[in-house]
């Protein structure tokens, strides 16, 4: 899952990144409003962060922006104005969840996962297919109740799948979702996480349809 | 102090009322003189036909009265009268007189001369001459008339005069009015631009105003402007404030969070940092409630409005959905509060009786003598008495096991005493919990009858 981080304090920014890598989300980060508004609505974020006190564009106008655009990527404000007021005018302006500083990093994890699963409309963070057991909030794979190590592209890969259980998904939106924007972005690599995937959990635990791309069935 | 359109009534009506006086008295005067001159010149005349008649008559009384025609003379103390008296003691008098006589005290010289003194039927005026008639025999004349006409003439003149200038007066007292009501109509208009204006955040026009309150209006223009900046910075430097502490203190949590995940004890730290984002909130709550208590501007919010807002975050909130708000708000309830204030108090009871309570929070709102009330209540377990000052303290948790700052209750009632109103705690009779009463002056508010002008409650 790719995450859009746009706030201009840059060792902030890069505590969150790092914690939502380590779930396995993929990261991009943009330090001012021009930035920021650009990468929403040009790339396809599964949620956005968004700080609205940014350099050159403050991010409720970003946000407005990007609803008139018909850009309806969950955002999520975190921002140093606790005001009540303005918590109703960031809602109004159409974020989905809302976050003041100074927070604790472990609940800005579970309402990310919290909006992830809510866009995906996952109610369970525990998925299970067989003896394989996904838990999306902290990227773990459990078989039978043993630990499976698998890489960080290799859990950005299954968590964008099990997101989107049931439907298929091409090498191009998946490349889409699990590399950052100035990433090397080659989608045959896919085909080399799939297979490593395919190993580790199953052969039948991701089917590949020719051509088109990847699916998890539903259980 | 004494109001500008009670200085100018009262001014001007002291003003009138000693014009008056000042002109009664000197009007008093110049006719009680020219009463009194033309008493003496009419005296005088009658004193000189007198005289003519004696010696025409060679002092015969009985020739006399042909020469003497007024019957006012023959009637019995009619109160005018004449009296001559010879050299050798004879006495001639009007029938007036009847038994009695002017007297006469001192040397009567032979010049006229104007005397008061007794008469037979009280007192009279007159005036006595020594004359010599043409045989050389020398008489005193006198002539005299009872002072109840001039007395009667000048009471009829004063009645007269009082009646006139009371009406001057009256005129005088109603001008003064008049004229203060034109006078201060400008500084009544002022006063209406003024408060217009706040909320326009323009400046007023000196040009619509006399030359006299235009140096005022350009000094309340200044003053405006000064107030809208000093404001609009403190905000701005709360506001800025707030990023430049709060970023910090979210990396540093991030960075003890860290340690933690590495079997580093930072409970210490994180305390401390707890008390240190606490401390920073409730300093900037109180920055926030001084610079709107600084503020000039009192502009009117709906307080339905401002609820529902709230309410609609509320019910949208992932931990607080599953809890019933229930409003019923009269939607024309105003408030003297800025719409931001109004609505950081209500979120910060409504944050703390949503966490609080078991299935149901309730807002409702009444106006009774010119205060409206704000009643947020919950069904939750409520605050004992005892404890209810302590919520109100600068981070005074009364428990730790439900999340919060503990904060919020406080923060509201600092921004409520900023704007003059008040904070009450109590139990909630319909609900069981918290009652948290809003109390706010509003002198625009006419009182709302409990029920007939309340809206169904929503939910």
């Amino acid at each position: 899952m790719r995450i859009l981080i746009a706030e201009d304090e840059t060792v902030l920014c890069e505590q969150i990144r790092r914690v939502l890598a380590s779930e396995g989300r993929v990261v991009d980060v943009a330090n001012d409003g021009e930035e920021a508004a650009f990468l929403g609505a040009t790339e396809p974020y599964d949620m956005i962060i968004l700080d609205i006190g940014l350099p050159k564009r403050d991010g409720i106008s970003i946000l407005k922006e990007w609803r008139n655009q018909n850009v309806d990527t969950p955002v999520l404000i975190l921002t140093a104005r606790d005001g009540w007021s303005e918590r109703v005018d960031g809602l109004d302006a159409g974020a989905d969840d809302y976050m003041t500083k100074p927070f604790h990093m472990p609940e800005l994890s579970a309402r990310v996962r919290a909006m992830l699963r809510r866009k995906s409309g996952r109610a369970n963070p525990l998925f299970q297919k067989g003896k394989i057991e996904f838990d999306l909030r902290n990227g773990r794979v459990m078989e039978n109740g043993f630990p499976i190590d698998l890489t960080s592209q290799e859990i950005a890969v299954l968590t964008y799948l099990v997101h989107n259980t049931g439907r298929l998904v091409s090498r191009t939106e998946l490349s889409e979702h699990i590399y950052e924007y100035d990433g090397d972005r080659d989608s045959n690599t896919i085909a080399v996480f799939v297979t490593r995937l395919r190993k580790k959990l199953g052969t039948d635990f991701i089917r590949t349809v020719r051509g088109r791309g990847y699916v998890i069935e539903e259980t | 102090m004494l109001s500008l359109r009670r200085r100018a009534i009262v001014g001007g009506s002291v003003w009138a009322i000693l014009s008056v006086i000042i002109g009664v008295v000197a009007l008093y005067s110049f006719f009680d003189a020219l009463t009194q001159r033309r008493f003496d010149q009419a005296l005088a005349e009658r004193h000189l036909q007198i005289v003519i008649a004696l010696s025409n008559s060679g002092a015969d009384a009985e020739l006399m009265t042909q020469f003497i025609n007024d019957p006012a003379y023959d009637r019995p103390y009619s109160g005018r009268y004449w009296q001559a008296s010879g050299p050798e003691g004879e006495l001639l008098a009007s029938r007036s007189l009847f038994d009695s006589m002017l007297e006469l005290s001192g040397e009567v010289l032979t010049e006229r001369e104007f005397w008061t003194g007794a008469g037979p039927n009280g007192s009279v005026r007159g005036v006595r001459q020594a004359v010599t008639l043409e045989d050389g025999s020398s008489w005193v004349v006198l002539v005299a008339e009872s002072l109840a006409a001039l007395i009667a003439e000048r009471a009829a003149i004063r009645r007269s005069l009082l009646l006139t200038f009371g009406l001057v007066g009256v005129l005088g007292v109603a001008g003064a009015m008049l004229q203060t009501l034109v006078v201060v109509r400008p500084l009544k208009k002022l006063r209406e631009d003024v408060s217009h204006r706040w909320d326009l955040e323009t400046d007023i026009d000196p040009t619509n105003y006399p030359e006299e309150v235009a140096p005022l209006v350009a000094d309340i223009n200044t003053l405006l402007e000064r107030n809208r900046e000093i404001v609009a910075r403190g905000r701005r430097q709360a506001a800025d404030m707030a990023h430049a502490l709060k970023t910090p203190s979210a990396i540093l949590r991030n960075e003890l969070e860290t340690l933690k995940r590495k079997d580093v004890d930072v409970s210490q730290a994180q305390d401390a940092l707890g008390r240190i984002d606490a401390q920073l909130r409730r300093s900037l709550a109180r920055i926030r409630a001084a610079n709107s208590g600084a503020s000039m501007q009192r502009r009117h919010t709906n307080v339905a409005r401002s609820v529902e807002r709230l309410a609609k975050l509320f019910r949208g909130l992932p931990d607080l959905r599953s809890k019933e708000l229930e409003v019923a708000v009269p939607s024309n309830v105003t408030v003297p509060i800025d719409g931001q204030d109004l609505e950081e108090v209500l979120g910060n009871i409504l944050e703390n009786a949503s966490r609080w309570s078991r299935s149901l929070v309730s807002v409702t709102c009444r106006i009774m003598n010119g205060v409206v009330e704000i009643l947020i209540e919950d069904d939750g377990p409520g605050i004992p008495e005892s404890d209810r000052h302590e919520a109100l303290r600068s981070g005074g948790r009364l428990d730790t096991s439900v999340p919060g700052t503990g904060l919020g209750l406080a923060i509201a009632d600092d921004l409520l005493h900023a704007y003059g109103g008040e904070m009450k705690l109590q139990k909630s009779d319909r609900l069981g919990g918290l009652g948290v009463s809003i109390l706010i002056p509003n002198k625009l508010a006419s009182d709302l009858r409990a029920d007939g002008d309340l809206p169904q409650a929503q939910s």
